[in-house]
């Protein structure tokens, strides 16, 4: 018998008793304003959320944001501040050093300031290794809690995803909060 | 009549500024969860469901378990089932020595804990690398986490200045905690791009995608994973819940209970193997398919490890996590332990003054508290009930069954008020070590109402509302 | 009505004015009240020790003395919880039975002093006399409710409104250093409220709290609710 088929048996012989899935679905929090709660939130966390103006140039904006950045990693259309195009490097340690990500999530959530974001360039290592992370997102697509979330995930294909909220933070050494243990020191989120 | 835990304790509450401090820092985080509870009308609603939830995954788990096998293999991993830790051991040794891994780089898992695993392949001559800050600092210190969620709550600023010192060649007395996790980040940065692979722990293996979900603050299990060309998850079987709606529901909770925040910073869906990479998935049991069959302690399955439990504890947070004999200290690792094995952990059921509290801050809705009450009540015929508890236990039942001999001696109890100090407050007698003994009355209440003393409230209807 | 009181073993001994002021509260509300004399205890201390089967007779016990009772009451919230779910019968912590069984919505006398509530915790978590503070739940309070009849008292709670003070039976004798360390903080928690007086629905809490206190010789009183409430009788 193998492993599995022995794990297997002993779970049937040990279950005494079975428990329904319980039916309701849950009900989430709901926020008046989601753009405005997402801003709020997105603070908390230590991060940030920024409502781009009406006319107003992203590239524009971006330099503004980070005059420092030299390395630039993007593969967004659209985005022309880039210095580095992510899906053209031959292994993920290439993109050590770079000082900005730019990104594109898919759904922000009100509740607790996340960004899901589906893995869409080359090497997903860009969402954790730059200095600093920007993503861009619809501000149309929050949604007030992750149950919402969730089910819009449901008809989204993705190898890999991840849910960000904030940058980088450990309270490790006497529980006083530090940014950026590993990831990216600074997380905006730009609302397009 | 003192346990390991007491002894242990008292050890921690000598050195007094340390004690508090933890003690204080501890109950912020507990306040932090309570911010973040009382923010979500539904909170109890979600613990409801969350409990409902895992009842029903975990009695069905032969089900959940053999589909979330079944996707994750068509997703392209390769799963494993191990029967016990060293058959975890094992597989995961096998794994590296096909891909040749000097080093693994190695993300927060209490199962590795659970399994030794780090000394085993240590042992074995591969290096291994915790990247959880609070982890690599104790492994750098050859010590165990105190904490689940906060493995190194128990040390200063100053204890890790020094030791980053030593090993990673930082200022001579630097202890400044963003100045040190700075360090950590460019020490660990070179290991994650030096590793042959990576590991990582499961919060959640989805049955419906067959995916795993990782949840981290400092986001090292994404670091973790980005670069070498294996990732190898350990992952306990009882982590299988059957799709996103139900992750919906603990996703909202696992952070707020933890650390009082809304979410984790990343919440990781790992479904497919990065393009070129393998991925390896390790199922673990190692006891957890026999408490399946424990009615009494079947909840503590349901655990998601989110730590809530020890930072209410009145009793953890003023004994620290080394003071429990088994690696998960705590409301949660005293029932763990005890299922692990009575014989070596139940020096800490004594460690539990009933308060409750644990159970209602527990996000799943563990009954910890009863299932603590109800190891005691099993300790006698394990042969690890304390002996003078048990005698005063025994003397209490004679007393207490012969009414005649209680009143009589309720009768005599005000004479002891008189014994010399040195009789009742001495070494033996533990109550009088911190508090006076209470002074029996005059008379009893019994004696009062014999004696006519106290009126006997009569029918009659002089209240009115 | 007709209750049966029961005098735990503890208040029997060391605090019978406790049961003495609940028997002017009876009267007064006209609630024929009956006390069986070969009460002895209920059985908790040796079965939170772990030796249930010790306690299993005494709770038969209390059954044959009590059970035909339509209310038995004790002051004492611990032995209520404990009793509850194990015994027949009805039995009430008495500030619950007067909270949600008689409805006392006046009460005689005066009580002229700042008081600190100590929110036990198996009042609090079992019998829920008061809104636990791990819950999101409407707060409230019987024991405020009941005590705000009272003239002229000042009603405050400590900080970390109802975390364990630390006695818990034999746990006080078998983790000493822990239970006094959690004993003095939850007496310096009452203390900073600048209560004159402790009190709450469980004399044992008060009893280990006060033993403390007069250890390290605290200027503070103790007092078990049911005589705040019976001060005007």
């Amino acid at each position: 018998m193998s492993s599995k088929d022995e794990i297997l048996a002993n779970i049937r012989q040990h279950i005494r008793q079975t428990y329904d899935l319980p039916g309701i679905r849950p009900r989430g929090i709901c926020y008046p304003d989601k753009i405005a709660q997402f801003i709020e939130v997105s603070r908390s966390v230590g991060g940030e959320a920024i409502l781009l103006q009406e006319g107003e140039d992203i590239n524009q904006r971006i330099r503004t944001l980070y005059p420092e950045a030299r390395t630039i990693a993007s593969n967004l259309p659209g985005i022309s501040v880039q210095t580095l195009n992510p899906d053209e490097v031959e292994t993920p340690a290439q993109l050590n050093g770079t000082d900005l990500g730019i990104v594109r999530g898919e759904i922000g959530v009100a509740e607790n300031g996340c960004v899901w974001i589906p893995q869409n360039v080359k090497e997903k290592a860009l969402y954790f290794i730059p200095e600093y992370l920007l993503i861009l997102l619809d501000k149309t697509k929050i949604v007030n809690n992750m149950h919402e979330a969730y089910a819009q995930l449901q008809t989204c294909a993705y190898d890999f995803g991840v849910f960000l909220s904030g940058p980088s933070k450990t309270a490790d050494i006497e529980q006083a909060l530090v940014v950026g243990a590993h990831g990216a020191k600074g997380l905006r989120v730009i609302l397009v | 009549m003192s346990s390991q835990h007491a002894k242990a304790a008292r050890r921690f509450l000598d050195n007094n500024e340390q004690a508090q401090w933890h003690n204080r820092t501890l109950w912020m985080v507990r306040e932090k969860r309570d911010r973040l509870a009382m923010q979500l009308p539904e909170w109890e609603e979600l613990r409801n469901l969350a409990s409902q939830i895992k009842m029903h995954s975990l009695s069905h788990l032969d089900y959940y378990l053999s589909r979330f096998a079944a996707r994750a293999e068509a997703n392209g991993a390769l799963v494993h089932w191990a029967k016990d830790a060293d058959e975890h051991n094992a597989i995961v040794l096998n794994i590296l020595n096909e891909h040749k891994v000097k080093k693994l780089v190695k993300s927060k898992s209490m199962l590795t804990e659970e399994c030794h695993l780090n000394p085993f392949l240590e042992a074995r001559g591969i290096e291994v690398v915790e990247s959880d800050l609070g982890e690599r600092i104790l492994q750098l210190m050859q010590a165990a986490p105190s904490h689940i969620v906060m493995p190194a709550i128990h040390l200063k600023r100053q204890e890790v200045g020094k030791l980053f010192e030593e090993k990673l060649h930082t200022e001579k007395d630097n202890s400044d905690p963003g100045y040190l996790t700075h360090a950590a980040r460019l020490h660990l940065r070179n290991e994650f791009l030096t590793a042959d692979a990576a590991m990582t722990g499961a919060n959640f293996g989805v049955a419906e995608t067959g995916e795993v979900v990782v949840c981290t603050n400092e986001g090292n299990a994404d670091m973790g994973t980005s670069f070498p060309p294996l990732h190898i998850v350990s992952m306990g079987i009882e982590k299988v819940i059957p799709d996103h709606q139900a992750l919906s529901v603990y996703t909202r909770l696992l952070a707020r209970s933890a650390t009082g925040q809304p979410a984790t910073t990343y919440t990781s869906h790992y479904r497919k193997p990065r393009p070129g990479s393998g991925m390896h998935i390790v199922l673990v049991d190692n006891g957890r398919s026999r408490t399946l069959g424990n009615e009494e302690h079947l909840q503590t399955l349901k655990c998601i490890r989110c730590g809530a439990c020890m930072n209410t504890c009145p009793v953890y947070r003023r004994s620290g996590g080394y003071a429990y004999t088994y690696f998960i200290p705590g409301p949660i690792g005293i029932n763990l332990g005890m299922l692990r094995s009575p014989d070596r952990y139940s020096g800490n059921v004594a460690a539990c003054s009933l308060c409750y509290s644990c159970n209602l801050v527990c996000p799943v809705r563990i009954d910890l508290a009863d299932q603590i009450y109800r190891w005691r009540q099993q300790l006698d015929s394990l042969g690890k009930a304390d002996r003078v508890k048990k005698i005063v236990s025994a003397g209490m039942n004679y007393l207490f069954m012969r009414p005649s001999v209680y009143n009589q001696g309720l009768r005599l109890a005000p004479s002891v008020n008189h014994l010399p100090r040195f009789m009742i407050y001495n070494p033996l007698n533990a109550w009088g070590i911190g508090r006076e003994f209470p002074v029996f009355a005059k008379e009893s209440f019994t004696r009062m109402w014999e004696k006519g003393k106290v009126k006997k409230p009569q029918n009659k209807d002089a209240y009115e509302q | 009505m007709k209750v049966g009181l029961f005098i735990p073993c503890y208040i029997n001994a060391v605090y019978p004015e406790v049961g003495v002021a609940i028997c002017k509260l009876l009267d007064y509300l006209g609630i024929e009240t009956d006390y069986p004399l070969r009460q002895t205890c209920c059985g908790q201390p040796m079965a939170n020790a772990g030796f249930e089967a010790q306690a299993i007779p005494l709770i038969k016990h209390f059954e044959t003395l009590f059970g035909a009772y339509e209310y038995v009451l004790t002051p004492s919230a611990s032995c209520a919880a404990f009793i509850k779910c194990r015994a027949s019968g009805n039995i009430y912590e008495a500030c619950e039975f007067l909270h949600d069984v008689v409805k006392v919505n006046k009460l005689p006398g005066s009580f002229p002093h700042k008081v600190s509530i100590h929110n036990s915790c198996h009042g609090v978590r079992e019998l829920h006399l008061s809104s636990a503070s791990e819950l999101n739940i409407p707060p409230y309070s019987k024991i405020k409710n009941l005590l705000s009849l009272i003239d002229g008292i000042e009603i405050s709670e400590p900080e970390k409104v109802d975390e364990c003070c630390g006695f818990g039976g034999m746990f006080s004798i078998e983790e000493p250093a822990v239970s006094v360390c959690m004993g003095k903080d939850k007496l310096a928690a009452h203390l900073a409220t600048g209560a004159g007086y402790i009190t709450g629905a469980d004399s044992s809490c008060l009893m280990h709290m006060q033993g403390i206190a007069r250890r390290e010789k605290l200027p503070v009183k103790f007092i078990h609710l049911i005589q705040i409430l019976a001060a005007g009788l």
